[in-house]
């Protein structure tokens, strides 16, 4: 384990935000955490980033490097009156670092940012900002990084570009990355475990697949000949265009999609639904 | 420790609000020149009207250490109000902007990230004291000529051209020391409040009843020769006839103890706090 927070509690004077949490993530690993507003995800990340002190509990960061954990929380906070290459200049020198002009275009390049770009960051678009910050997050080589609500802000192909960095991060260089999203679906595309927070409580953990197909209770299904199947008319499906919304678990969908391939019907995709309610209980 | 102290002196001057604070004081300044120049003179010729008839007054009286003078009285209010804005809000803008919290997940430690904001505050102090002490001079010189310089301190004190450059130098660097304090107060007030309005009226708040408290007599001897109001106008006592040397080095060590406290306290707090 990189990096390892064993039951950890935290409150704000009448408010348990965080109640005895326990969370790990490995090197090469992406770790998610749900959960709505409130839920405690930001103060679980602040405490594993060490910028805040539990009220008990421990932080274990399995690293000798000089900074063994980076992170962005809730937002990319920048030196907006500071063109990119400055912001980066900044946070280099204050570690320390031994810096030059071809070192932050490596960085800039790494992350997706142009580097031709000299106008302060108060320009910048939100996915812009997120990829300085996660610049940022990786001066000086850590060994694991945070991301609480990267995608919030982003257009689907900001969301989708970014969600490509994270795996590039994670298999690529090896780092263990925790990230939180109110966005399930993109979760659940790159996360290898998931925990669920609610009300502070950690009410749901394990890998993103164990999860998703226990709060699983509907699939999408389209293809272009749907309406002629018979098989989910006897499961009673509503159909809309060429979709087919029918009610079935994990544990039915393969049989399911069996039937339909021996009816001709030519699956295009099959969705899962994710009751969020479900996911959300304890 | 010398990397953030760079990195906040190239922050302070990558803002515009830096060169904003500077061109306020170099207007006020301006100001009190054009005043001068198109009323000082009949000014002091009703002050001095009858004692222009039992002494004689050497050169224009209307010169340069006069205004120069007139300049430093910025030290009461203007100047330490242009300061605490500026400096307070190097610490509140970082809370404001969370750029505080993405310094604190750099490897660097608290107590090392507050005490250089302290120390490029003090250091801003001093580069802006010199800067109105040089243009004060520069201006009030080239415009005015140099001359006697009168001054009203209880009673009417007269010193020669030379004297009164003397008493004018130290009355800037001892000047310097007050502007750090109220400097040094502005920052601890703003890593205890945080936000950049609740800041800037605690801090004016604290200059306004510095001022108030300081013409209180209190006829206690702790009261007068201790708390801190009573050591911040230290530099005006370059302008009675006898320099109370012994007074103005007790006043500025301890208000230089005072600054310390109030600093440690501040980083204290600071490294107490939980970075939200």
């Amino acid at each position: 384990m990189i990096i390892s927070g064993q039951n950890l509690s935290k409150s704000y004077k009448s408010i348990k935000a965080l109640d005895n949490v326990s969370v790990t993530c490995a090197a090469g690993e992406i770790v998610g955490v749900v959960g709505a507003n409130g839920s405690g995800k930001s103060t679980l990340f602040k405490i594993l980033l060490k910028v805040m002190k539990p009220d008990s509990g421990t932080v274990t960061i399995n690293s000798k490097r000089k900074k063994p954990i980076g992170g962005i929380i809730e937002k990319p906070a920048l030196y907006e009156y500071l063109n990119a290459y400055g912001n980066l200049k900044i946070f280099a020198s204050i570690q320390g670092l031994e810096t030059n002009n071809q070192f932050f275009l490596d960085c800039l390049t790494k992350v997706g940012l142009p580097i031709d770009r000299k106008d302060p960051v108060r320009n910048f678009s939100m996915g812009m900002k997120q990829r300085l910050g996660i610049a940022i997050a990786l001066l000086n080589n850590p060994e694991c990084v945070i991301l609480d609500e990267p995608f919030s802000g982003l257009d689907p192909i900001g969301i989708t570009s970014l969600k490509n960095l994270i795996i590039d991060l994670a298999e690529k260089e090896g780092l263990a990355v925790f990230i939180s999203s109110h966005i399930l679906d993109e979760l659940n595309k790159i996360c290898h475990k998931l925990n669920v927070l609610k009300n502070g409580k950690l009410i749901h953990s394990g890998t993103t697949q164990e999860l998703i197909n226990e709060s699983t209770f509907a699939f999408n299904i389209t293809a272009p000949n749907i309406m002629s199947s018979s098989i989910l008319k006897t499961h009673k499906a509503s159909f809309k265009n060429n979709q087919a919304y029918v009610n079935v678990g994990t544990d039915k969908i393969s049989e399911l999609i069996k039937e339909l391939h021996r009816e001709n019907i030519h699956i295009t995709s099959c969705v899962p639904e994710v009751n969020m309610n479900k996911m959300f209980e304890n | 420790m010398k990397n953030l102290i760079i990195a906040e002196v190239h922050k302070l001057f990558k803002q515009g609000k830096t060169y904003y604070a500077i061109g306020a004081i170099f207007l006020i300044e301006l100001i009190i020149l054009f005043s001068a120049y198109s009323q000082g003179q009949s000014v002091l010729d009703i002050l001095l009207d009858n004692l222009k008839k039992s002494f004689y007054f050497e050169g224009n009286l209307l010169n340069g250490n006069l205004l120069i003078y007139l300049i430093l009285n910025t030290l009461w209010f203007h100047l330490p109000l242009i300061l605490i804005i500026i400096i307070s809000g190097s610490v509140t803008s970082e809370y404001k902007d969370r750029t505080l919290l993405s310094i604190m997940l750099q490897p660097i430690s608290k107590w090392k990230f507050i005490l250089s904001k302290y120390i490029v505050g003090i250091l801003f102090t001093l580069v802006i004291v010199f800067f109105l002490a040089i243009t004060s001079f520069l201006f009030s010189y080239g415009v005015f000529g140099q001359g006697d310089l009168i001054v009203y301190l209880d009673t009417l004190n007269f010193f020669e051209a030379s004297d009164a450059l003397y008493r004018i130098k130290h009355a800037f660097i001892f000047g310097a020391i007050s502007m750090v304090f109220y400097s040094i107060v502005s920052i601890t007030i703003a890593i205890i409040l945080e936000e950049t309005t609740k800041t800037w009226i605690a801090a004016a708040f604290f200059l306004i009843i510095s001022n108030i408290l300081l013409k209180v007599n209190f006829n206690n001897y702790f009261l007068d020769n201790w708390l801190y109001v009573k050591l911040t106008d230290t530099w005006q006592y370059l302008f009675y006839f006898e320099i109370p040397w012994g007074k103005i080095y007790w006043n500025t060590s301890l208000l230089i103890v005072y600054s310390a406290v109030t600093m440690i306290v501040g980083i204290i707090i600071f490294n107490k706090k939980d970075i939200a």
